[in-house]
């Protein structure tokens, strides 16, 4: 077993999965309740990561990272690095790819509210916000669990973007899915099935924890 | 001296891709007003324009002399500036939050005279002992009173009442109207209160507004209605 790739793995996934709840609310606050005609775009740049092939996006966020991007050079111009094969650079490039599965949860949760509710709220002087603040998210928090464990779950078992966008560097940007990879390559696979199989029962214990959660809740709701 | 002035035209898709036009415009004075109609008259949308929730496609709608729509101007003040106070038909209490919470939500004092408010609102509609309780734990005549409660305890311009009390029995009606009654006599409070329950306008109105298709088909005290309409008793 690696233990510094798990470490690695579990800190990327911790960092990627927070950020993503603070990033994720108010993009899923929109999605869910906004009347924009031109809301489907945007709905489907969240999406885009779903559909597209990992070597995509870690192609073009690659290109985005390189010095010659004006993203890129502003970085560099910033901090001095670059973000191509760095921690950081997985950081956003994970975050961009496990968007939809911490937003779409949100915004089915979101959208469950009940609108009566948002609307007696309004009616008794609560603004948006505190509409937000104090009914839909206490409301729809179940929901923000589940987008919250997918993400972290999603980013423990990325590859082709890591691959990427981070490369195979040890301590920095070698995580677990791109150890199973490399032990296969030197045909270590008694490693490769330690790694494999760790992941795997931590994948379906956090599946039974999420579902096993929600079955109370559906079951709470109902009382 | 009229408190709320309306004048709502708005043109709405129904059921089986038909539309429907209400074109009304009434002054409502001091006490209770009762718009009177059959289902699908218009009256939750005329409470739902004035409370800030929909909008009228065109008309103004001022409330003690203070303009809150008026389609010429474009001029549409959101729901939470409007102070309307507004008990849904079913009545929407937050149901992750106590009875005390759900009273304080639209309370806007310091920190020290809030709970005294809403003490007093919880005392004056009977439901004290349930301030822990969530509205799950709660009867339907405990959650009408909270919901009166809640509306007025902010005290609202105006409170726009939607047919609350049409799942009660006569006996715990009575009750709630009677409690509802003294506060609005206590606070000056006009009340807009929508019912297809006559029995409910007769003891509870001081005005009639009788809506059918759309329009104002006739309007006046419980006398009035009575001598001009067929199955109303004064």
């Amino acid at each position: 077993m690696n233990w510094q790739a798990l470490i690695l793995t579990a800190k990327l996934a911790s960092l990627v999965s927070i950020i993503l709840m603070l990033v994720g609310i108010p993009i899923a606050l929109w999605v869910a309740y906004s009347r924009r005609r031109w809301k489907f775009l945007a709905e489907s740049v969240v999406a885009l990561p779903i559909l597209l092939p990992p070597t995509v996006m870690g192609f073009y966020l690659l290109v985005a990272f390189g010095s010659d991007s004006a993203f890129g050079s502003w970085y560099q111009q910033m901090t001095g690095r670059t973000l191509a094969f760095t921690f950081n650079g997985l950081v956003i490039a994970s975050v961009l790819y496990s968007l939809p599965f911490a937003v779409h949860p949100m915004v089915a949760g979101f959208r469950a509210v009940d609108r009566k509710l948002m609307a007696a709220a309004g009616t008794l002087g609560a603004r948006k916000p505190k509409v937000y603040l104090q009914i839909v998210l206490p409301l729809a928090w179940p929901s923000l669990v589940t987008g919250w464990i997918l993400s972290f779950a999603h980013t423990v078992g990325e590859f082709g973007v890591v691959l990427m966008v981070g490369g195979n560097i040890a301590g920095s940007t070698r995580t677990l899915s791109i150890d199973i990879y490399d032990q296969v390559e030197a045909l270590n696979y008694h490693s490769a099935n330690v790694t494999a199989l760790t992941l795997l029962v931590f994948s379906y214990s956090l599946l039974c924890l999420l579902y096993g959660l929600n079955q109370k809740l559906v079951l709470w709701g109902a009382r | 001296m009229n408190v709320v002035d309306v004048r709502i035209r708005k043109t709405f898709a129904t059921a089986r891709r038909r539309t429907f036009s209400l074109d009304v415009e009434f002054s409502v004075p001091a006490g209770v007003t009762v718009i009177f109609g059959p289902s699908g008259s218009g009256k939750t949308t005329i409470l739902q324009c004035i409370a800030g929730l929909d909008a009228p496609d065109s008309g103004q709608i001022s409330i003690v002399g203070e303009k809150f729509y008026d389609s010429s101007q474009k001029l549409d003040q959101p729901a939470y500036a409007r102070r309307v106070g507004y008990v849904f038909q079913d009545l929407a209490l937050f149901p992750h939050m106590s009875v005390a919470r759900n009273v304080g939500f639209g309370v806007r004092v310091n920190r020290t005279e809030k709970p005294r408010l809403v003490h007093n609102a919880l005392e004056k509609f009977q439901i004290a002992a349930l301030a822990q309780h969530r509205p799950a734990e709660i009867s339907g005549g405990e959650k009408q009173r909270v919901a009166l409660a809640r509306a007025l305890a902010c005290h609202p311009r105006l409170l726009l009442l939607d047919e609350p009390f049409s799942a009660l029995d006569d006996e715990l009606k009575h009750g709630i109207i009677a409690d509802l009654k003294r506060w609005l006599h206590e606070n000056a409070i006009p009340v807009l209160f929508v019912t297809h329950n006559r029995a409910e306008a007769r003891i509870f109105a001081d005005r009639v507004l009788l809506l059918k298709d759309g329009k104002i088909a006739g309007e006046g005290n419980i006398q009035e209605i009575a001598a001009l309409q067929p199955g109303w008793v004064a």
